[in-house]
């Protein structure tokens, strides 16, 4: 019998591994906080439990899911990206989350495009969607620096939500798209500027 | 590089096979979790709430390295229920919990499932003289505790309901 495993994926910043137990707490923390009003929560703890299983779970069934995100420097938690189709969701979704301290440092763009990547060429997706609370201002000028673009027709989760339709693996593999992303995310590894106080974004 | 997940373990009873989740399972697992037959379990829950709880099933066993399996009739290859331990976030201790489904009961399938898998956790899982969360009015589940030998501890609130802590005889591990 064989176990499947969670493959690692490394960028300039950020490792991103499957959760594990010692992760669970930052997950919780965010799971049940404001920050989460956008995805079901805030959770009590047995909820924020039961999604923190369910998200290894979810590996265990479809093969890929949500990816722990690390900061290569000091090996802490930042949040999670990934890929996440429940039963019954009209398709498959690139979602993240990034905990309410370590947001406005590009690290869910530098995961999402990383996530991405490693599903469309190393899992075989032909595309994907991400569904988004349209109040959710932040998480939509993402999709958007993502090159996602916001699909009308398409179904919806259960009507309070808006698709955001990624480009197509072979739109992303090279050209204006890839690189303005990956201009950003230089930006971010390698600020011209530091900002002395807080994160500016 | 790649990080495993746990492989969970087969276990054989006469009438039963304890193993682990498939897709395919789904929808006996959300049938029981959506119906009036989960009201002791902290339901009857939404769909979602089951599909969590469907994966989340296999998560435990990764989170804790034990964890319910999902019973399989073996003369039908029928879904039969789920059994196992459980410790999840706000638990005392590990608990041996069984959720019989429609169908299965009043055929001694949930005492043979719990007989066993309290008998696999005690010898490789390390986990002996464990207890049972039950609900006052689940009179069903009452029975079977006692007919495995535990007996009633004391009151306790699990995620802020009341219910009963039985505790298990020691079976012995090693």
């Amino acid at each position: 019998m064989t176990t499947p495993a969670i493959p690692v994926i490394e960028t300039r910043r950020l490792v991103l591994r499957g959760p594990e137990p010692d992760d669970y707490p930052d997950f919780k923390a965010t799971f049940s906080s404001y920050r989460s009003r956008f995805m079901g929560g805030p959770l009590n703890r047995y909820e924020a439990w039961m999604l923190y299983a369910a998200e290894i779970g979810h590996w265990a069934i479809r093969g890929y899911g949500m990816w722990m995100i690390h900061a290569r420097a000091d090996g802490r938690t930042l949040g999670m990206a990934g890929g996440w189709s429940p039963a019954g969701w009209p398709e498959r979704e690139i979602a993240w989350i990034i905990w309410p301290g370590e947001a406005g440092r590009g690290y869910a763009l530098e995961a999402t495009h990383a996530a991405r990547d490693y599903l469309y060429e190393q899992m075989g997706w032909d595309g994907a969607v991400s569904y988004i609370d349209p109040r959710h201002l932040d998480s939509i000028r993402l999709a958007e620096r993502l090159g996602a673009i916001k699909d009308h027709d398409a179904d919806t989760i259960d009507g309070h939500d808006a698709v955001y339709r990624h480009p197509p693996p072979e739109r992303l593999r090279s050209g204006q798209l890839r690189d303005g992303i990956e201009l950003e995310i230089g930006h971010y590894c390698d600020p011209l500027f530091q900002a002395g106080g807080m994160p500016v974004d | 590089m790649t990080m495993p997940l746990v492989a969970i373990p087969v276990v054989e009873t006469p009438d039963l096979l304890l193993r682990g989740y498939r897709e395919s399972d789904f929808d006996a697992i959300a049938d029981f979790g959506c119906s009036e037959r989960a009201r002791f379990v902290g339901g009857p829950h939404d769909r979602w709430a089951c599909w969590r709880a469907f994966l989340a099933g296999m998560g435990h066993w990764v989170l804790r390295g034990y964890g319910m399996w999902v019973v399989e009739h073996r003369e039908t290859g029928r879904v039969a229920g789920r059994v196992g331990m459980i410790l999840n976030d706000g638990w005392h201790e590990p608990e041996l919990g069984w959720h019989i489904f429609d169908g299965f009961e009043g055929q001694g399938y949930a005492y043979q499932a719990a007989y066993a898998a309290r008998a696999y956790a005690a010898r490789h899982q390390g986990l002996d003289g464990v207890i049972s969360y039950i609900d006052a009015g689940n009179t069903r589940s009452l029975r079977l505790a006692e007919r495995l030998g535990a007996s009633f501890e004391r009151e306790a609130t699990l995620l802020g309901a009341p219910c009963r802590i039985y505790r298990h005889p020691t079976v012995g591990g090693a």
